[in-house]
């Protein structure tokens, strides 16, 4: 499992598209965090789910999947061990694009977001490992996000971004309610990585 | 060693594999023929842990693939026509799988120069030329050392002196004692690098036997002083004869056997040859069987 975690963070920083996804999700965060805390709360977090999204999903479109698996036969722990992998991106993502924030007072709210950030990351991992096509999937969501999440549940109602975004804020329901989101995506994520990987 | 065991794989009630059983054993390289769609990928799937069995059993050394240990260490894969992220490097391709596999950096450098890929080791790999990503995907599956190689159309991409290359590296390691199982549609090249030959088609083993005795399997062509009486003699020997132009057809007797008995009906040989059975002779034989 050690291997893998460490082969999956070399492999993350030395893609090219990872790390300026990274770059770029962090600098969005950050902008938009002189302007508001919940705006960078919403950016870190949404950028902590792209980024799980991208590096798990990339695996299974450049068929780089089949080399993890060769290498940890187990998939659960090469699952594991990509959750970790989202985590440890997403929380360095938000614990750096929110230095503003905590120097404009919020620590409390950047304090919140960080201990939000693996739940959000880890259920980009799920669904990516479900879904294993990054773009449908972010194009999935920002339908979601638009028009669920805004248009029908006006931002209130306990669904996976707006959980996060609550929770960001430290409201303990909406914490619990994405926990409840991503303990559900896991077992899904867990029945699909054990597909079988076919032929390109 | 590879031993398959009476694998079979359903796919929505269709078979792509049945009962497929052969081995692969150290010393010698083996060879998978099959057209495509004939369930060689799929064996080798299995195999490797990647696709699951409905039936059977794939062992590595006497165990399946996810009860390895170190699997990067007792086999080593060439999948797909070398896989690897775009956005890498060659180097940071091979660095990854290191610390997969726990081999060393200097190992990644020291197989970055045995396939030739020292100077271009800094581009990223969605600038390979396929032969190149072949030659990476070569050095992945010797990362561990292993003992176990499994290359699915390896020498694809390949120029020559490339595919001279990968001959040389795969004889080499049987000759060190380690075991390779390789898939190819080139079958005048896996001709010179294979030992046994395992013919599979329609999902099922045709053929699994050593090359020397297929293509051993051969008649000789004889051209001589007197055909009636070399005829009369092979005949009564056992052998069936044929005449073709100037020459004889002589199937039933090795090249030895037919020399000795032209020299004791004193008739000479001008010509002896034993027309060996090429591999696509072979295959085409058992695939047109089908």
């Amino acid at each position: 499992m050690i291997a893998v975690l460490r082969s999956e963070l070399y492999r993350s920083l030395t893609v090219r598209s990872s790390w300026v996804s990274l770059t770029g999700f962090a600098l969005v965060a950050a902008l938009t965090g002189w302007f508001s805390e919940d705006f960078w709360s919403l950016f870190a977090g949404l950028g902590a789910f792209g980024l799980a999204v991208m590096l798990t999903a990339q695996h299974y479109q450049h068929r780089t999947a089949v080399l993890v698996f060769l290498g940890q036969p187990h998939r659960l722990r090469a699952l594991a061990a990509q959750c970790v992998v989202a985590i440890v991106l997403g929380l360095l993502l938000a614990a750096v694009s929110g230095i503003p924030i905590v120097l404009m007072g919020s620590a409390a709210q950047y304090s919140s977001t960080l201990t939000v950030v693996p739940l959000i990351a880890v259920f980009g991992v799920a669904n990516a490992t479900i879904v294993r096509r990054p773009l449908w999937l972010l194009a999935g969501y920002l339908g979601w996000v638009l028009f669920v999440e805004g248009l029908f549940g006006r931002l209130q109602e306990p669904l996976p971004f707006t959980s996060f975004l609550f929770a960001s804020a430290g409201r303990t329901e909406f914490v619990l309610a994405l926990l409840a989101w991503t303990a559900a995506a896991l077992p899904p994520a867990a029945w699909c990585i054990r597909r079988d990987l076919t032929s390109a | 060693m590879i031993d398959i065991r009476e694998l079979t794989k359903v796919y929505g009630g269709v078979d792509a594999v049945r009962d497929v059983t052969f081995t692969a054993v150290p010393g010698r390289v083996t060879g998978l023929l099959g057209l495509n769609g004939s369930g060689k990928s799929t064996t080798l799937r299995i195999l490797l842990g990647l696709s699951r069995a409905t039936r059977g059993a794939a062992l590595v050394n006497g165990r399946r693939y996810r009860e390895l240990k170190h699997p990067l260490r007792e086999v080593g894969a060439v999948l797909e026509q070398g896989l690897s992220h775009p956005g890498q490097t060659g180097h940071a391709h091979l660095v990854t799988q290191a610390l997969l596999s726990g081999a060393s950096r200097r190992r990644v450098n020291d197989l970055l120069a045995y396939v030739g890929l020292a100077a271009d080791a800094h581009k990223r790999t969605g600038d390979y030329s396929l032969g190149m990503r072949q030659r990476l995907a070569v050095a992945t599956a010797l990362l561990g050392e292993p003992s176990v190689l499994v290359l699915d159309e390896p020498a694809n991409g390949l120029d020559p002196s490339g595919m001279a290359w990968l001959r040389g590296l795969l004889r080499e390691h049987a000759a060190a004692g380690g075991t390779v199982l390789i898939s190819s549609h080139l079958l005048g090249e896996l001709e010179l690098m294979v030992d046994d030959v395992v013919i599979i088609a329609g999902g099922r083993v045709r053929v699994a036997a050593p090359l020397a005795q297929l293509s051993g399997a051969a008649r000789l062509r004889v051209r001589g002083g007197d055909h009636r009486l070399l005829s009369e003699a092979y005949g009564r020997y056992g052998a069936t004869v044929t005449a073709d132009g100037g020459v004889l057809l002589v199937s039933g007797l090795t090249p030895e056997q037919a020399g000795d008995i032209a020299l004791y009906v004193q008739v000479p040989v001008y010509e002896l040859v034993a027309e060996m059975q090429h591999l696509e002779d072979i295959f085409l034989n058992v695939a047109e069987a089908q």
